[in-house]
């Protein structure tokens, strides 16, 4: 629907390079690429954040992929505290509970898995905040030459 | 609103060089068939070719991966076309005749993204799970042009349009075909409903549409549902596919086009119709990733149900995590109008079935129907013959490494099995 709060606003937490390398320099929003760190703790920093008073824009368990298959994960607080929301808080909570429930699979994904799991986070959080994802992608694609 | 449905039963499906019915047979010509589909230019652009196969209930089958699952479908009388603002122009359907191709669909399959899932099984015991197992299926299985892996936004939408222009030149075999079958379907305006039956309870069904991006957006009359405030249609309009599926993860729970077109909220409640309710209308709405948007159409949601009067309301949400909360905001905000709320849902619950099942509750949603719990573990057999790839079962949504073993048996959650889940109801497992 895109009636956005201010983008000036939005701090995009994310272990996705994609979502960097097609949505940096692009808005008004900050990002926050963080590719060492795991989807669970992607969860915990948001989370903690949200505990510190942080407004929480987008649905932590966005998508159908299970948080136990695809290891990116891209959400959206915001930049500064505005006061500790109850709801956010327990969205996170439950976020984690949710995360946590799933029996952890050891694999190694070939490289066009990884990339796609990359690209379902991105578009996810490119479609929530109405950011034109293949546009964005096209440009990346233009840049590297492809 | 009044729709009349004519069944047309499909028995068996034969590949011809004529297109016919006969005898409850469907002869089809797959060269007739593509042609049809490559008459779109991003087909054209997207989708190098196309190949058919023929799968019947009982046989040693499996396919995989499965994008859509579509009923032929033809307006025979009344405005509008089939899957109005796509494949035909913009104009309400939901009234007239229309033929349904009944016991048989047209199922997509093949590559979009690595970790594709959605197997539907012929026979055996995956083949418990699906209902898709249970009707002669035309499979169309695409193969993607040069450099797609750049370009599956556009892969993704060739392929969709391509499977409805198929079940679109399917259906039309049908026109001229005279019914097995036929029943109606009508709903009332407000004041003539109200009239009409002034002492059933009015009940509306509001259904919920995955909208959440690429993979995972659903259409009416061709609007990604994003981009829609909540609104309402006449449940006949979604029997002429005015509602489509672009949703291809969780097969175990998305609703793919057949779902919506044979919607059993809807059928259920068109047969309380009357004699123990009075069926007002569908509401329809999304599940955002945005929270403001959630919050917004949940309020939306809430306040269409008090404007209408209502006194009950079913709602069916589709997809995992994400959708629970919008559903939660649904029931809680639909029941503080002083509405009765029934929630359709999914579980969640861990192979074990001890975790709690979805990722939000709320005391308010008290009537909860369940779809089954799609971590359940379940084996699957070998099957003699693939249609599709097995190249995505070790990373599908619910297999794991080592799922597809050197023997060809599947160890795998009930996520892979397409339609397993469903949580319109539309399949046999619940809980009491």
């Amino acid at each position: 629907m895109a009636t956005m709060g201010n983008p000036r606003d939005y701090l995009i937490l994310t272990n996705n390079p994609l979502v960097h390398r097609c949505m940096e320099g692009q808005g008004l929003y900050t990002i926050r690429l963080e590719e060492d760190k795991s989807f669970r703790e992607i969860l915990v920093e948001a989370r903690d954040m949200v505990y510190a008073g942080h407004t929480l824009y987008t649905h932590p368990l966005a998508g159908s992929v299970k948080p136990n298959e695809t290891p990116y994960k891209s959400l959206i607080v915001s930049m500064v505290p505005h006061g500790f929301d109850a709801q956010y808080g327990e969205l996170m909570a439950n976020a984690l509970a949710v995360f946590d429930k799933f029996k952890p699979i050891v694999r190694e994904l070939p490289d066009r898995v990884l990339r796609d799991f990359q690209l379902i986070d991105y578009t996810l959080l490119a479609g929530a905040i109405g950011f034109d994802a293949e546009a964005g992608l096209r440009r990346v694609q233009e840049a590297e030459g492809r | 609103m009044k729709l009349e449905l004519g069944y047309i039963q499909i028995k068996d499906i034969q590949f011809s060089k004529e297109c016919k019915v006969e005898n409850g047979t469907l002869y089809v010509d797959p060269d007739a068939v593509k042609a049809f589909m490559y008459e779109d230019d991003d087909v054209k652009a997207w989708v190098k070719d196309f190949s058919f196969d023929i799968a019947k209930p009982g046989e040693s089958v499996r396919i995989t991966p499965v994008k859509d699952v579509i009923e032929p479908r033809v307006k025979v009388e009344g405005p509008g076309g089939v899957f109005p603002g796509v494949i035909n122009k913009v104009e309400t359907v939901g009234s007239g005749k229309t033929h349904v191709l009944r016991g048989m669909a047209v199922v997509t399959a093949g590559k979009i993204v690595g970790f594709q899932e959605g197997i539907i099984d012929m026979s055996g015991p995956g083949a418990d799970y699906t209902p898709f197992s249970k009707l002669n299926n035309l499979v169309v299985v695409a193969e993607p042009a040069e450099g797609y892996q750049d370009h599956k936004h556009e892969y993704e939408h060739a392929v969709r349009i391509a499977g409805l222009r198929a079940a679109t030149y399917i259906g039309e075999i049908g026109r001229n075909v005279t019914p097995d079958e036929t029943a109606e379907f009508e709903t009332l305006g407000i004041k003539e409903g109200i009239e009409k039956y002034p002492n059933l309870p009015r009940v509306a069904y509001v259904h919920m549409l995955q909208s959440q991006g690429l993979l995972h957006d659903t259409y009416v009359y061709g609007v990604d549902a994003k981009r829609s405030l909540t609104t309402i249609i006449n449940p006949t309009e979604t029997m002429d596919g005015a509602i489509i599926s672009g949703n291809c993860v969780s097969a175990c729970d998305k609703n793919t086009t057949y779902h919506h077109q044979n919607n059993p909220v809807v059928a259920n409640l068109f047969a309380a119709h009357g004699k123990t309710l009075n069926y007002v209308c569908n509401i329809i709405t999304n599940e955002n990733v945005y929270l403001a948007d959630k919050q917004r159409s949940s309020d939306w949601t809430s306040k269409l149900c008090r404007l209408l009067d209502l006194d009950g309301a079913l709602v069916s949400q589709e997809g995992f995590g994400n959708p629970d909360t919008d559903l939660i905001m649904n029931c809680k905000k639909i029941e503080l109008q002083g509405v009765k709320t029934v929630i359709i849902t999914d579980e969640y619950a861990g192979q074990d079935g001890k975790s709690q099942s979805l990722a939000d509750a709320d005391p308010l949603a008290d009537a909860v129907v369940t779809g089954g719990n799609a971590n359940e573990v379940i084996i699957l057999p070998k099957m003699d013959k693939v249609i599709g790839t097995l190249d995505y079962v070790d990373v599908i949504a619910g297999g794991h490494a080592g799922s597809l073993r050197p023997d060809g048996t599947i160890e795998a959650e009930l996520q892979v099995i397409t339609g397993a889940t469903n949580e319109m109801g539309f399949n046999r497992l619940s809980a009491r």
